[in-house]
């Protein structure tokens, strides 16, 4: 099988080279998911965005910027997820675009996140066709909750080990790119348990090939791209750090 | 990103035509509806049919076919990603054994006829969310979802996420068109680095523009309540009557055991 998962792998790229000559493979599009996963999804999504909306709801009492800031950032992680990035192993025929989840996550907070994250679905479902509405509690999952929560946590312990800012930008980035396509291949992977395949292989597989293609260095990138962008923002205007939480003083140098 | 600007700017959701006209509740109603039929149906024939209905409706408001079919290529090349996946994994009876460049290649009739199960259901579900995408605007979407109750925070940042996304687009396009002739983007080093700066420089007037918003806000009256104030009509007859007839059409589907709910 691991023979046929490589040709696979082949035909998966070849496919998405093909599309628009973009690869948009962590959303689970329309109609994939059967409606007993619509409605666990769901379930399991719709407590972090409540909880998301508690967090906005909160902190716009103490801080009336808060709304505005999350919109503008929101949009702008937005923006930074339709970044071209050129595919390295194909020489720049095909480009991939980041999450965006990551970064969005340590700016924000995880459950905010979550909220942010859930929105950005909501709008690539309608005016992109990317992902889904009956997917979008799926998608949620995978890009809002694994993808928020993961890379919030890889930037806090990064910061706990000491380590430099761009590191903990990268982890963050590298992490939550992980974790999101981790989520999708769980996902689906669990529509072959009760037809005769095996939930850890199929979702061992997808895995791979997601990583195999273009994913695994746009993980390795989107880290990359996100540590250069804290690190900037940094050296131009620490005080958006100081605000948002990411350092605690911006009077003493912080490790870049 | 010029395409993704083209997408977004709603040039088609704001032409005058009878699908725009059509109240948005009475849009969002038929398509979560029709939505959950496409997702409990058996049948392969009824996604295909919401999928030519939904390309013949949207041929009859001149949409051209080609930006249909260029929102369609992504979740069409999802669902051909699936039919192979289930093809290879599922059943016993082997349909179809191949040899690629030395690799055996073995699909199996079962997954395969479940794969394509999925991919009608792919393109009907798509078709109708393309066909609410072209000819509803995010202002009439805004109205709708808040005569749903859905909560003021998710509309308010719908909104706000929504407008900047342009305002951003436009300027990272400035600054990548910059960046571009001062030779940023020559070697994949370059590029990675070039993005670091583009998406640094996106956080930092993501920051001041929110500062600006708020201010403007207040002085318009904003304090902290919902920032969309436009309200929507009371229903007509004719909503009524839509209304009316998708209840018979899902209960006829239901009955006929063409939809299964339980």
């Amino acid at each position: 099988m691991s023979r046929a998962v490589t040709v696979f792998a082949i035909i998966f790229f070849l496919l998405f080279i093909s599309s628009e000559n973009a690869v948009y493979a962590m959303h689970i599009t329309e109609g994939i998911l059967p409606p007993k996963w619509v409605i666990t999804w769901f379930a399991v999504a719709m407590p972090f965005v409540g909880i998301g909306i508690y967090h906005v709801k909160r902190k716009k009492r103490q801080m009336p910027v808060y709304l505005p800031l999350v919109g503008t950032l929101g949009a702008a992680v937005f923006v930074f997820s339709c970044f071209p990035i050129p595919v390295i192993a194909l020489n720049g025929m095909a480009t991939s675009h980041p999450c965006g989840t990551g970064m969005s996550a340590v700016l924000l907070g995880p459950f905010v996140s979550v909220l942010v994250a859930a929105i950005a679905l909501l709008i690539q479902a309608l005016f992109l066709a990317h992902g889904g509405l009956t997917t979008l509690g799926g998608n949620i999952f995978s890009m809002g909750i694994l993808g928020s929560f993961s890379g919030y946590f890889a930037f806090k312990i990064a910061q706990r080990c000491r380590l430099s800012l761009f590191w903990c930008g990268f982890l963050a980035g590298m992490v939550s790119d992980l974790f999101t396509y981790l989520g999708t291949s769980i996902e689906l992977g669990l529509l072959v348990i009760g037809k005769g395949g095996s939930f850890i292989k199929a979702t061992a597989e997808i895995f791979g090939v997601f990583m195999m293609t273009s994913q695994g260095v746009l993980c390795i990138v989107e880290g990359i791209v996100v540590g250069f962008i804290l690190v900037f923002v940094y050296k131009r205007k620490p005080g958006i750090l100081l605000h948002l939480g990411l350092i605690k003083d911006d009077t003493k140098p912080v490790q870049i | 990103m010029g395409f993704l600007h083209h997408t977004f700017s709603e040039v088609y959701a704001r032409r005058n035509n009878w699908l725009t006209e059509v109240d948005v509740r009475v849009k969002l109603l038929y398509i979560v509806l029709l939505l959950a039929i496409n997702l409990l149906t058996k049948n392969i024939f009824i996604p295909l049919f919401f999928l030519s209905v939904s390309f013949s409706l949207l041929l009859t408001v001149k949409i051209p076919f080609t930006a249909i079919l260029r929102s369609m290529l992504l979740p069409l090349s999802f669902a051909v990603f699936i039919l192979l996946i289930r093809g290879l994994h599922e059943g016993e009876k082997v349909w179809l054994s191949l040899s690629i460049v030395g690799y055996k290649l073995v699909l199996k009739e079962e997954g395969l006829w479940n794969g394509l199960q999925t991919c009608s259901k792919v393109l009907g579900g798509i078709s109708l969310v393309i066909l609410l995408s072209f000819t509803t605007t995010i202002s009439q979407l805004c109205a709708g979802l808040k005569w749903f109750r859905v909560p003021n925070t998710i509309i308010d940042l719908l909104a706000l996420i929504y407008r900047y996304i342009f305002l951003f687009l436009d300027e990272v396009d400035t600054m990548w068109t910059a960046q571009r002739t001062r030779l940023g983007y020559t070697s994949w080093k370059k590029t990675i680095k070039s993005f670091g700066i583009l998406g640094g420089m996106l956080v930092i007037r993501a920051f001041a523009r929110a500062e600006q918003t708020y201010e403007a806000m207040h002085a318009r009256g904003y304090e902290g309540g919902g920032i969309l104030t436009a309200t929507l009509p009371p229903w007509r007859k004719k909503e009524y009557v839509f209304v009316i007839g998708i209840v018979f059409v899902l209960s006829f589907l239901i009955y006929t055991r063409h939809v299964r709910v339980w």
